[in-house]
């Protein structure tokens, strides 16, 4: 009797480890895609980020803890247009996973459908360090985020076709959710429309143009270029003279010369996350955007 | 029922791949739509709205139809690699003469165009990929360019078994820093103890098999084989008329990496090197007596490296904090011969075991500034009397990504047994790259 309950024990243990064992395993690069594929594919994915949340998108550290995770991996989720050029390239080599090397099935580029904007007509250094395939800060307009929720949505169905029922439902109910919220979020912003800014790096043109904000430049001097003090004199001048109110810094970027510029100009210096988890409280896609939209009003209003 | 029921999941997949690029097409034009009505709205009075939404497509047209021609121009070129090129040149002021130093560079007043690199890489089909790394570099003593071939190698990229195979020429994986190329270092120099033990960079013409283990934990093995090891000595160990098999050189490492928190990390390996039969690599090695010598015969080398980091998450572009310390442990066996006479029965073998090592430590406190100081100690490894020993302070100010300047002071002081003068340098090393370069693994 005790050997046929010990034996009964070791098959559920057995099959609960085989259900374990059959879910997808998914590495994803950022935060948001995280959370756009735990969303979609709910109890059969197994999720983990390259990032936290608090990371420069470009500058995530290549840790060699993440090379076992990559190695085991189903599914690569990244942001695309050379978003992850920094880190991804040489922790897919490091990885030894052939499944999920760009142009494999399990590589899962995202920006697939989107397009983009400020594609440089050249790729020249002297215009710092640009992404070739244009901004690749898409995921901040939460229209086009859609698309990577559908494109997650169709790389897991393309990995575990059983499950293609549970995916469309849970797939749909988040956009349905998320059509809600952008149509709360475009009301709620309505006095942003026209309203100018200046940011850190350069990664809110996307947002802009869907809330017809009028982005005016960066801090940066060119991407991934430290600003110079006469590049600093120049946008306090033109942020003076185009009544700029908003100073927009993001997590990764020291503190000193936006509040600087802030002061110089009376304008607003706000906190925004560029990926969930950039700040307190802002662990999904939605709570990040509720932040960004609601903290950009009350600058706005002030 | 099977088949049908796969080609029904098929056909519903096309569907909402379908409505999904309509769906986008849909919203993209509506978004169009929407601008140019509201720019018709706004037009002057005086220019009718047709007119303008047709100048408006004119123009879209004209600027697709430029990406497209565009596009074609740069078809030809898709096959290239990438292609990258690195420059380095090295200023630099040292208080004694290469007589005194043992350097191969002259003392007082030098500039040195180090290296001028070019990296080309791309797959080769989809099981591999190739790179080659051409170097010109200045002779110190004619200031001639001289073209070497660095590395050339092929490196498979989907080995079954986490495994990953190179061959050609490349710099053998043996601690931490001897398969770095120069311009990638913290600082500006080597370390001695990487120049004495190794021959500079850990060059080698072979194969090598790196494994992944398959275990949560990162663990990674290689091992090597290669006709010679050490980019100092790029010819082949003597090979004389027939090599055997232990006339090779084999070479193996295994390391393990910890996030001790999630901005602290630590990276620790073990290597090895043997040559069980080296012949004569570097002839017969004239003593500081000026009579006796000493012919390598087998050579041995073990190697323990770790590196302590700080890169914190959320602002690691602007602050970090490395230390790294290796140190290495050379067992050669060499034939010595007192009176420099060969075979004349006076010769004896005898083992000389020497200690090597450096450790530096480097903190950057914004994108462009960091500084760190690096201590060398080498025992010659032909007389572990012989002793040299470095202390470097250095600062490097990166002006861009592709674009840094290093300013370094190194005093050099070497013991008795040396037969050399201590001396100090300052060096100015300005390095720069141009077209595609990529972050590679082993320059985290």
């Amino acid at each position: 009797m005790k050997l046929k309950s010990l034996f009964v024990t070791l098959i559920a243990l057995l099959c609960a480890a085989q259900v374990q064992a059959a879910k997808i395993r998914v590495v994803t690069t950022l935060t948001d895609l995280a959370d756009f594929t735990r969303q979609v594919g709910g109890d059969h994915v197994e999720v983990f980020s390259l990032a936290t949340g608090i990371e420069d998108t470009h500058g995530v550290p290549m840790k060699p803890s993440f090379v076992p995770k990559l190695n085991r991996a189903d599914l690569v989720m990244n942001v695309g247009f050379g978003c992850e050029h920094a880190f991804l390239p040489a922790l897919l080599e490091a990885s030894k996973n052939p499944r999920i090397q760009d142009g494999h099935p399990g590589y899962v580029d995202c920006s697939v459908g989107i397009t983009p904007m400020e594609v440089p007509l050249s790729t020249d250094h002297s215009q710092g360090d640009v992404h070739p395939y244009g901004n690749p800060h898409y995921m901040l307009d939460p229209v086009l985020a859609k698309t990577a929720v559908q494109n997650i949505y169709t790389a897991l169905v393309a990995t575990a076709p059983q499950y293609e029922a549970d995916f469309r439902a849970s797939r749909d109910a988040y956009l349905a959710k998320l059509d809600a919220k952008i149509t709360e979020w475009q009301q709620l912003a309505a006095p942003l429309k026209g309203v100018k800014f200046v940011s850190y790096h350069e990664h809110w043109c996307y947002f802009a143009s869907w809330l017809g904000m009028d982005y005016i430049g960066t801090i940066e001097l060119k991407p991934g270029i430290d600003p110079t003090p006469r590049h600093i004199t120049d946008l306090i001048a033109e942020m003076k003279a185009e009544h700029v109110p908003i100073v927009v810094r993001e997590p990764q970027f020291p503190e000193k010369v936006p509040a600087l510029i802030a002061k110089e100009t009376g304008a607003t210096l706000v906190k925004l996350p560029i990926m969930p988890g950039g700040v307190p409280n802002t662990g999904t896609y939605i709570e990040e955007m509720d932040y960004i939209v609601h903290t950009l009003v009350a600058a706005a209003q002030k | 029922m099977e088949q049908l029921k796969q080609q029904l999941r098929q056909m519903q997949e096309n569907l909402e791949k379908t409505q999904n690029e309509q769906r986008q097409q849909i919203e993209a034009l509506t978004k169009k739509l929407d601008e140019l009505t509201s720019q018709r709205q706004t037009a002057s009075a005086t220019a009718p709205a047709a007119a303008v939404t047709t100048n408006q497509l004119n123009e879209l047209n004209e600027k697709v139809n430029q990406v497209v021609e565009a596009q074609k121009k740069t078809l030809p070129s898709e096959f290239n690699p990438a292609i990258g090129f690195v420059g380095e040149t090295v200023f630099s002021y040292r208080s004694k003469g290469s007589d005194q130093t043992g350097s191969d560079r002259p003392g007082g007043f030098d500039v040195w165009q180090r290296s001028l690199e070019m990296v080309a890489s791309a797959s080769v089909d989809p099981f591999a990929k190739g790179y080659a790394v051409i170097n010109a570099s200045a002779d110190s003593a004619s200031s001639e360019a001289t073209l070497a071939v660095e590395e050339a190698a092929l490196q498979t990229t989907s080995l079954p078994g986490n495994l990953e195979l190179k061959a050609g020429r490349f710099f053998g994986e043996f601690g931490r820093l001897a398969y770095i190329h120069d311009h990638e270092l913290p600082f500006v120099n080597r370390p001695l103890v990487l120049d004495e033990y190794i021959g500079g960079e850990s060059q080698s013409d072979g194969l090598q098999l790196n494994w992944l283990a398959p275990v949560p934990h990162y663990v990674s093995a290689t091992v090597g084989v290669g006709d010679h090891f050490g980019g100092d000595s790029p010819n082949p160990d003597h090979p004389g008329t027939f090599r055997a098999f232990d006339g090779l050189n084999f070479w193996g490492r295994l390391s393990s990496y910890w996030d001790l928190t999630p901005n602290w990390q630590l990276e620790s390996g073990i290597s090895g090197l043997i040559n069980p039969k080296t012949e004569d690599r570097g002839g017969a090695l004239l003593q500081p007596n000026g009579v006796s010598t000493l012919t390598e015969k087998e050579r041995r080398l073990a190697g323990f490296d770790l590196k302590f980091s700080y890169v914190p998450l959320q602002n690691n572009q602007f602050r970090s904090f490395n230390w790294g310390t290796e140190v290495l442990y050379s067992d050669n066996r060499y034939l010595s011969d007192p009176d420099g006479i060969p075979s004349n029965g006076d010769e004896f073998r005898e083992n000389v075991g020497s200690l090597g090592m450096y450790s530096y430590a480097n903190y950057k406190w914004s994108r462009q500034w960091s500084a760190g100081f690096l201590f060398d100690y080498v025992q010659s490894t032909q007389n572990h009397s012989d002793v040299t020993m470095d202390y470097s302070p250095f600062i490097t100010f990166a002006l861009s990504h592709w674009n840094q300047l290093r300013l370094q002071y190194t005093h050099t002081s070497h013991n008795a047994a040396s037969g050399l003068k201590p001396d100090d340098a300052i060096y100015l090393q300005w390095a720069w790259i141009i077209g595609a370069h990529s972050h590679g693994w082993q320059q985290r």
